[in-house]
């Protein structure tokens, strides 16, 4: 394995594979705080020309954490498809790259290789790309899950409703929720981060959103999104569940300081397949986000995208419906503005959506990071355009429990109208049927929550 | 003629010399301001709605709309919020506002906001000169360690700081309890109390510090208490009250209850998750677990 590159008469060495890794990565907070990062602009070109050598194979055998001591490490190496790997493994990272990019690789033949790649061959070939070539890959990607309606499919853009309130007042919550189905928003899911961590709480929420979506007949799906096994417990007190939710990290350590490990989350699932409500097949909701390995000091001196990817390899062991990375929420020393915070957005998405997952992102910024609103929208329109499964959205883009600014009820329809798309199609044509929208324009009850009972 | 230039020509009887679009029609009419669809201003029904809404969230729901986007008012109402926000975060302590206050002043090794905001570790910890400078003036083996600093929001920390300080001291010192000598430290996060409590040799450490603003406000102040203050403790060994401002924990209260907490801790001699807070009464949900009431929204902005 070559470790040295030489630029304009320098020559730059690296230790191994997880310091081309990280030296490779674009600028990020987080990296620079890690002390991971490349010097200088010329030797992350180094990084990046040693990288793009490196087979997918060699990539393979150099987890960036050992699986000696990790199980999300031996997870991704025990379940990984053989035969979608043997189809790409001699390609080098360069040779990959150029392959996602040829317009003869179809969003199907990229869907055939996912189960064989792992989380640091995804982060590897992301650094080699530019913002819009992550686009256009991601747009080609075809991920499609279904739980009570079609997630994913081409010309559709979908939202997560957002309807939290600071201490989960039930009329509250309710009352969020009937204006932003009346902007065409949550057909991905009408999830609450609740306030209180309790059985009894999560339950009363599902119960109050399933009458609401049952009076009313919305077809989609609901989740609170307390912890695991809260909602485990939940369960057990017999409520409606469409949805379990987790936040997941990319290494064992970090996880343990999520209170999950892999042992727990397959439970979990066992025990959603058997009692969650939705038809599924996919019935699990996931959260990720660069920087939180790190956050607890668990991230093995490995760079924040590569920590990232790994989330997604322990996502895609349970085909979930929804996985997001929230993406501006862990705040400036870990994606300082708004640059970095558009950069690592496109780079979850393409990384999720390359490795099988229905990507979306909550694309936002909490009120130390340097972004403007205007980069924030402009960022939505990008995800839109890359083909992201969907965005969140809540009153005004304002989150009054969590204190962070994401997107607008007002947000989802005018990016859906700018770029041509559509609700998933159940939903769309819920919509219709009750005059909120009229095909793909605003209908007469546009905005009206007198619609919803 | 060349082959694209035939092209071009054929190109060009096809469409037409026609421009792509018609002349615009003229003279326009004048032209109605459009109504903002602000479903809950209509009359009945709709009243209710809003006056429900506001009985319960304090969401911006029902804001109306003008096409998919937002009216005016509100966008100017969300900018104005969004600069409270942003004003709170970028905000420094002045170098002699601690003087004006009687205060001892300290720095992190943060060298700049920038810094302080990219460099959590930095914040953490007293510059050398602060800390030999702290070790000489500072009362040493105390009960409790006062400390007021910056956090998230400076304007905070200037704003209902001092009095939060001040009945806080009180409070204690009614106790019965042993005071430090009172600090304010700039470009400073939560964990900096294990260091400036532990050259204090105090039994427990409280910071008071600016949190991080939302939109709309940047007024409100944490306190965090850990018992034992020494530089490597973690989260999981501190309690904290959040929300205290006018709207919310007013500092008065929140000073009753922080003296409680840390008469609970030197009586239990520890904090954080060890700490039983069944056995201290009064506390008022401190320790972390009281939920965050709904903030009113002040209108920011007027438009007759």
């Amino acid at each position: 394995m070559k470790l040295s590159a030489t630029i304009r008469g320098s020559t730059y060495t690296f230790a191994d594979l997880r310091e081309v890794l990280a030296k490779a990565n674009p600028p990020k907070s987080g990296d620079d705080l890690a002390g991971l990062s490349a010097s200088d602009p010329v030797e992350r070109v180094a990084a990046r020309a040693v990288l793009s050598e490196i087979s997918l194979a060699q990539l393979r055998e150099n987890p960036v954490v050992p699986y000696e001591i990790d199980e999300i490490t031996r997870l991704v190496e025990d379940d990984l498809d053989e035969q979608a790997f043997r189809a790409v493994k001699h390609l080098s990272v360069a040779e990959f790259r150029q392959w996602l990019l040829d317009d003869r690789t179809s969003g199907e033949a990229m869907r055939s290789v996912a189960a064989g790649l792992t989380p640091e061959m995804a982060s590897a070939v992301c650094k080699l790309m530019s913002n819009l070539d992550l686009m256009v890959v991601g747009a080609k990607a075809q991920v499609v899950v279904r739980a009570n309606t079609t997630l994913g499919l081409p010309g559709r853009f979908s939202s997560r409703l957002q309807p939290n309130h600071p201490t989960d007042s039930v009329e509250g919550i309710l009352l969020s929720t009937r204006e932003g189905l009346s902007y065409g928003c949550g057909d991905a899911v009408i999830g609450v981060n609740p306030a209180t961590d309790t059985p009894e709480s999560t339950a009363e929420i599902l119960s109050a959103l399933d009458d609401l979506m049952k009076r009313n007949g919305v077809p989609t799906q609901h989740c609170v999104l307390s912890h695991v096994t809260v909602q485990m417990k939940a369960l057990d007190l017999g409520c409606p569940m469409d949805l379990m939710f987790q936040s997941l990290a990319g290494s064992e350590k970090a996880n343990d300081a999520f209170g999950i490990s892999v042992a727990l989350m397959d439970e979990a699932y066992e025990k959603m397949r058997a009692k969650g409500t939705a038809k599924g097949p996919n019935c699990m909701y996931f959260e990720t986000g660069q920087g939180s390995a790190l956050s607890s000091d668990a991230h093995h001196d490995a760079d924040q995208l590569t920590m990232e990817a790994r989330c997604y390899g322990f996502a895609r062991r349970y085909k979930p419906f929804l996985v997001n990375t929230v993406v501006g929420f862990i705040g400036p020393e870990y994606l300082e503005d708004g640059p970095q915070i558009t950069r690592a957005a496109l780079e979850d998405h393409f990384m999720g959506k390359l490795l099988g997952l229905p990507m979306g992102c909550d694309a936002c910024f909490t009120y130390h990071a340097r972004m403007s609103q205007d980069e924030l929208e402009s960022l939505k329109v990008l995800l839109g355009a890359a083909g992201c499964t969907y965005l969140m959205s809540m009153p005004v883009g304002d989150d009054i429990m969590l204190n962070y600014q994401s997107t607008s009820y007002h947000d989802v329809p005018s990016v859906r109208g700018l770029l041509g798309k559509r609700p998933t199609p159940e939903f769309d044509a819920w919509l219709s049927s009750v005059g909120i929208m009229d095909g793909d324009k605003p209908g007469e009850r546009f905005g009206d929550v007198r619609v919803l009972r | 003629m060349s082959r694209t230039r035939r092209m071009i020509e054929e190109l060009r009887t096809e469409l037409g010399e026609q421009s792509p679009l018609p002349d615009p029609v003229a003279p326009v009419a004048p032209i109605e301001p459009p109504p903002v669809r602000v479903n809950p201003r209509a009359p009945l029904k709709d009243a209710r709605f809003a006056a429900q809404a506001a009985e319960h969230t304090t969401a911006l729901v029902g804001v109306g709309r003008v096409g998919t986007r937002y009216a005016t008012e509100v966008v100017l109402q969300f900018q104005a919020e969004l600069a409270v926000a942003h004003g709170a975060v970028g905000a420094v302590l002045p170098d002699d506002w601690a003087e004006q206050q009687g205060l001892v002043f300290l720095s992190t090794r943060v060298a700049s906001h920038r810094e302080f905001l990219l460099r959590p570790d930095l914040g953490r910890r007293l510059h050398p000169e602060s800390a030999t400078r702290w070790e000489a003036e500072c009362a040493k083996d105390i009960d409790i360690q006062p400390i007021l600093a910056d956090g998230l929001s400076a304007v905070a920390c200037m704003g209902a700081g001092p009095e939060l300080l001040a009945h806080f001291i009180g409070q204690c010192e009614g106790r019965g309890l042993r005071v430090g000598t009172p600090v304010v430290s700039r470009f400073s996060r939560v964990w900096l109390q294990d260091e400036i409590g532990q050259i204090a040799r105090a039994k427990v450490a409280c910071i008071l510090l600016g949190e991080r603003p939302g939109l709309g406000t940047g007024d409100g102040l944490s306190a965090y208490m850990v018992y034992d203050p020494k530089v490597g403790r973690t989260d999981g060994e501190r309690n904290m009250i959040s929300n205290i401002h006018a709207r919310g924990i007013v500092p008065a209260d929140a000073a009753e209850r922080l003296a409680r907490l840390a008469g609970g801790m030197l009586d239990q001699k520890t904090s954080g998750v060890d700490l039983d807070l069944s056995k201290i009464p009064g506390l008022g949900g401190a320790g972390g677990t009281a939920l965050r009431e709904p903030q009113v929204r002040k209108r920011l902005v007027s438009i007759p």
